[in-house]
């Protein structure tokens, strides 16, 4: 009972970073029907740059903040660069390329700044595991999947209350429809891609302080990521969010009872399954085909 | 086979014949087969990426189960090389039907993620199952190669993997120039028409996963026995980002691109080594490079500079064609034929687009579908062609019930389409267009394709001629081979007809054919009609203009909100009061009443 309580709890928390990973997807994905596969990379700068801040004498707050804008300015960048010349063709294979090319580049840029080895982010949220019906969390695990619901409301404010999310939505439905009622389509992607990009950094400081913060750390959480904005179905904002702590607090079970190996095929596998059975996700809205 | 490329082949035979003669050492002729382990991968893949459009990011997963395969069959069960490669062949195949399943419902990014998620489930399968894989030492001792007994070391083995090699790139060139590889082509570019032309999306996306995934799992023995050591971290994400590299860097659809690729992407670690810390860097750089610089690839761009200098023949010989009305005579079969459709109705949500609509097209008639803008003409035609499925009501070819079959199957039965806004496969040139419809006509084998056999040559020479005959109906003859996305607007709506015409319908739709059309355009369609129905060809007309319905039709039926109002001669349905109520509103004597009783 007390293992299956501490499952629940470490697998809310690796949850809720899906859970945020994915709802940068579903941006994304909502603005420009293109995303970054290099989104893991994102979430790997802001944990490397937090600790790096860390050393160089930053107060940890300004450090994490510094690390999430870097991270938002990256996604503006990328989108920009790597992501928007592509997305005219009907192909998808462009972007997906440049994105893995620009997620490599910044991989290595990484390793040579940070070194091949890992190393936490201090926090306060880790100092001390608070004990709950027997089974020991920290703080900062409990807050991660809080933060990813808040993350989740405050985007769905944003998007019903002000001008920026509603053109959002505008944009999301009709491109051209979008532009012919004067909204600036260009600069509404590059809106989101930096929210999305804002969303990953900060998982990537939330998650850093409990997994250790490496450059390689964002190639295996951004692919789940991934995957479980198209389990929770790509166009649904909650839709994904629910997905990435289900996804998590399964993946726990079966790392807890099985192996490290068997829950990567139970995770991809289940993927594979959901797409079958519903091709638009768990919570996604069916794409109406015209002829 | 141009003269062009049968220099390249012999250039390619003649550099793998070379090679080793001129390797200086052990090191560099292992180096060199790697390559060619590679090149086959690519050359596979190729026909998934270059021909289907489709992408795979799970190569490596392939790769690694044709590799586990073979090794495991040659390890445990003695199996020399021929036979361990031929068990991952089919291990492999069969894995690439089940790949391929998805694509039924997803595309694109989506089966993009599909991949990566197989590649990483073979990988940690590979981890995880360690009584027969080894687990994370991988496996060991696996033999030197042998064939039927006989120990195969250094040139031998190199002999094999280099005919291989150019085996593949050959079967997969031929594998393109037939129907097969056209009606890849066309799926990709225009499911929708490949489709509604008899062509069967599903299957050939299928066999393109099928003979990608076998090509990785030869490839996946060969390296096995290359490097007598194999264990799961060989076989990674990055890997398959490598070889979809390699087919896109050498070029998507080319016949030696993928080889060039695998030869560049197998060579450059190598000269990457000198900037040490950079490597990586510097293959990521690379790679975005290329997406900007040359997206088609090295020889998608060399074949693109090649053809702006080198002009060729824009249209074909009319004296190769034959006549169009021989093709659409398709030997003893009843030309004339009757479509029935009884009580249609088709709901989206709560509207009825088609609320228990009949219709009866006679034996050889010209039948316009007429009706106002949102009277539900065209739910009705994507309804009898397939593309959506009517909540109520039956529809019939001659008697054969055509409810709840595809698109594929329908045209197969005799209906073939063309489409409102025009569906072209916009890079295929005109007269491919129009050989794509023949497919369902064709019969030879993938064998005959893969090796040029007479019955293939036959059959493709017969194809041609009728498509260059069907052309000439049109009027396109001079426009042959050009690409037909680059066809002014009236033509293109022209070529359509001569495509579904090569399907060999016995009832054509047309869908709004003079949509956009010049006034002179639209007499010249006027006369192609006619022409199209003398040759016994029913034909099922939805239109606006009304000029071209009562010169051309034999009986008009008239839609409004989903229901038929009338149906009859054209003179009839003319004068008929709800027909003037439908497009004009009500009569000025009923706007009276309504005014008074206001």
């Amino acid at each position: 009972m007390t293992t299956s309580f501490q499952y629940l709890l470490s697998g809310l928390a690796i949850g809720g970073i899906y859970a945020l990973v994915a709802l940068g997807f579903h941006i994304m994905w909502s603005a420009a029907k293109a995303v970054n596969f290099a989104h893991g990379d994102t979430l790997m700068l802001g944990g490397v740059l937090a600790v790096l801040g860390v050393d160089a004498g930053l107060p940890l707050w300004l450090a994490c903040l510094l690390a999430i804008v870097a991270g938002g300015v990256f996604g503006v960048l990328l989108e920009r660069f790597a992501v928007r010349p592509f997305t005219g063709s009907n192909t998808s294979i462009g972007w997906m390329l440049t994105t893995i090319a620009v997620g490599i580049m910044v991989e290595s840029l990484a390793t040579m700044q940070f070194g091949g080895f890992s190393r936490p982010l201090p926090s306060p949220g880790i100092e001390r595991a608070v004990n709950i019906f027997g089974a020991g969390v920290y703080p900062q695990e409990l807050a991660i999947p809080c933060i990813a619901l808040l993350a989740m409301f405050g985007f769905r404010a944003l998007q019903q209350r002000t001008l920026i999310g509603r053109a959002m939505q505008a944009v999301s439905h009709n491109r051209q429809a979008a532009a012919l009622m004067g909204i600036d389509v260009n600069r509404v992607v590059a809106f989101s891609f930096a929210l999305a990009a804002l969303f990953g950094a900060g998982a990537g400081v939330l998650v850093a302080p409990v997994v250790q913060a490496s450059a390689t750390m964002g190639t295996l959480l951004g692919l789940k990521g991934f995957a479980v904005a198209i389990i929770g179905g790509i166009t649904s904002a909650p839709g994904v969010v629910i997905a990435g702590l289900g996804f998590g607090i399964v993946e726990k079970f079966v790392e807890g009872y099985i192996s490290t190996a068997a829950r990567e095929i139970v995770g991809f596998g289940s993927m594979i399954v959901v797409l079958l059975i519903f091709p638009q996700g768990l919570f996604g809205k069916k794409e109406v085909f015209k002829v | 086979m141009t003269t062009f490329l049968r220099l390249g082949f012999a250039l390619f035979a003649l550099i793998l014949i070379a090679i080793p003669l001129t390797a200086g050492n052990e090191y560099e002729l292992r180096l060199f087969m790697l390559f060619l382990i590679y090149g086959v991968i690519a050359v596979g893949l190729n026909i998934l990426v270059g021909l289907s459009g489709l992408v795979s990011l799970g190569q490596a997963g392939l790769f690694a189960l044709g590799s586990y395969t073979g090794a495991i069959l040659a390890t445990r069960l003695g199996f020399d090389i021929l036979f361990a490669s031929l068990g991952a062949a089919v291990v492999s195949g069969i894995f690439g039907v089940l790949l391929a399943y998805p694509t039924v419902r997803v595309r694109g990014v989506y089966l993009a993620v599909v991949t990566i998620a197989f590649g990483l489930i073979v990988e940690n399968v590979a981890i995880e199952w360690q009584a027969l894989t080894g687990g994370t030492t991988g496996l060991t001792g696996i033999p030197s190669p042998n064939i039927f007994g006989f120990p195969l070391s250094g040139y031998p083995f190199y002999g094999i993997l280099a005919l291989t090699l150019f085996v593949a790139t050959l079967l997969a060139h031929n594998l393109k120039w037939s129907r097969y590889g056209r009606a890849m082509l066309a799926v990709s570019q225009s499911e929708t028409a490949a489709r509604s032309i008899g062509v069967n999306a599903t299957a050939m996306r299928t066999l393109a996963f099928v003979i990608a995934s076998i090509a990785a799992g030869v490839a996946g023995t060969f390296y096995a026995f290359l490097n007598a050591y194999i264990s799961p971290d060989i076989f990674t994400f990055s890997d398959s980002v490598r070889f979809l590299l390699m087919v896109i860097l050498g070029g998507a659809g080319s016949t030696f691109g993928p080889v060039v690729g695998a030869y560049v992407l197998t060579y450059l670690p190598e000269h990457l080594q000198q900037f040490a810390l950079w490597q990586k860097f510097a293959y990521g750089a690379l790679l975005l490079l290329v997406m900007f610089v040359v997206p088609r690839g090295i020889l998608g761009t060399l074949a693109h500079l090649f053809r702006r200098v080198v002009k060729t023949e824009r249209g074909v010989n009319p004296a190769e064609g034959t006549p169009a009305g021989e093709t659409l005579r398709q030997g003893e079969r009843i030309q004339k034929v009757e479509l029935l459709a009884r009580d249609l109705t088709v709901r989206f949500g709560g509207l009825a687009a088609l609320s228990r609509a009949s219709l009866r097209v006679k034996p050889g008639e010209v039948h316009a579908l007429i009706g106002p803008n949102g009277a539900g003409k065209s739910t009705f035609v994507n309804t009898i062609s397939g593309f959506y499925s009517p909540t109520e009501g039956s529809f019939e070819l001659d008697g054969v019930q055509l409810g709840g079959r595809k698109p594929h199957e329908i045209a197969r039965l005799g209906l073939a389409r063309t489409f409102q806004n025009t569906e072209l496969f916009g890079e295929l040139s005109v007269l491919e267009n129009v050989m794509v419809g023949f497919q369902q006509r064709l019969d030879y084998g993938i064998v005959d394709a893969a090796l040029r056999t007479p019955r293939f040559r036959r059959q493709e020479k017969e194809c041609r001629s009728a498509a260059i005959g069907l052309l000439d109906l049109v009027g396109l003859m001079e426009y042959a081979n050009e690409q037909a996305r680059f066809l002014p607007f009236g033509h293109q709506r022209r070529l359509e007809i001569a495509r579904a015409l090569a399907a060999g319908p016995r009832l054509l739709l047309l869908d709004e054919p003079a949509a956009g059309l010049t006034t002179q355009e639209i007499d010249e369609l006027d006369a192609m009609i006619r022409r199209i129905s003398a040759l016994g060809v029913s034909i099922l007309l939805i239109e606006h203009h009304v000029d071209l319905i009562m010169a051309v039709a034999d009986t008009v039926t008239v839609l409004d909100y989903g229901q038929v109002i009338a149906s009859d001669r054209p003179a009839v349905v003319q004068d008929d009061p709800r027909v003037i109520e439908a497009y004009f509103g009500g009569s000025l004597n009923k706007a009276d009443q309504v005014g008074a009783v206001a």
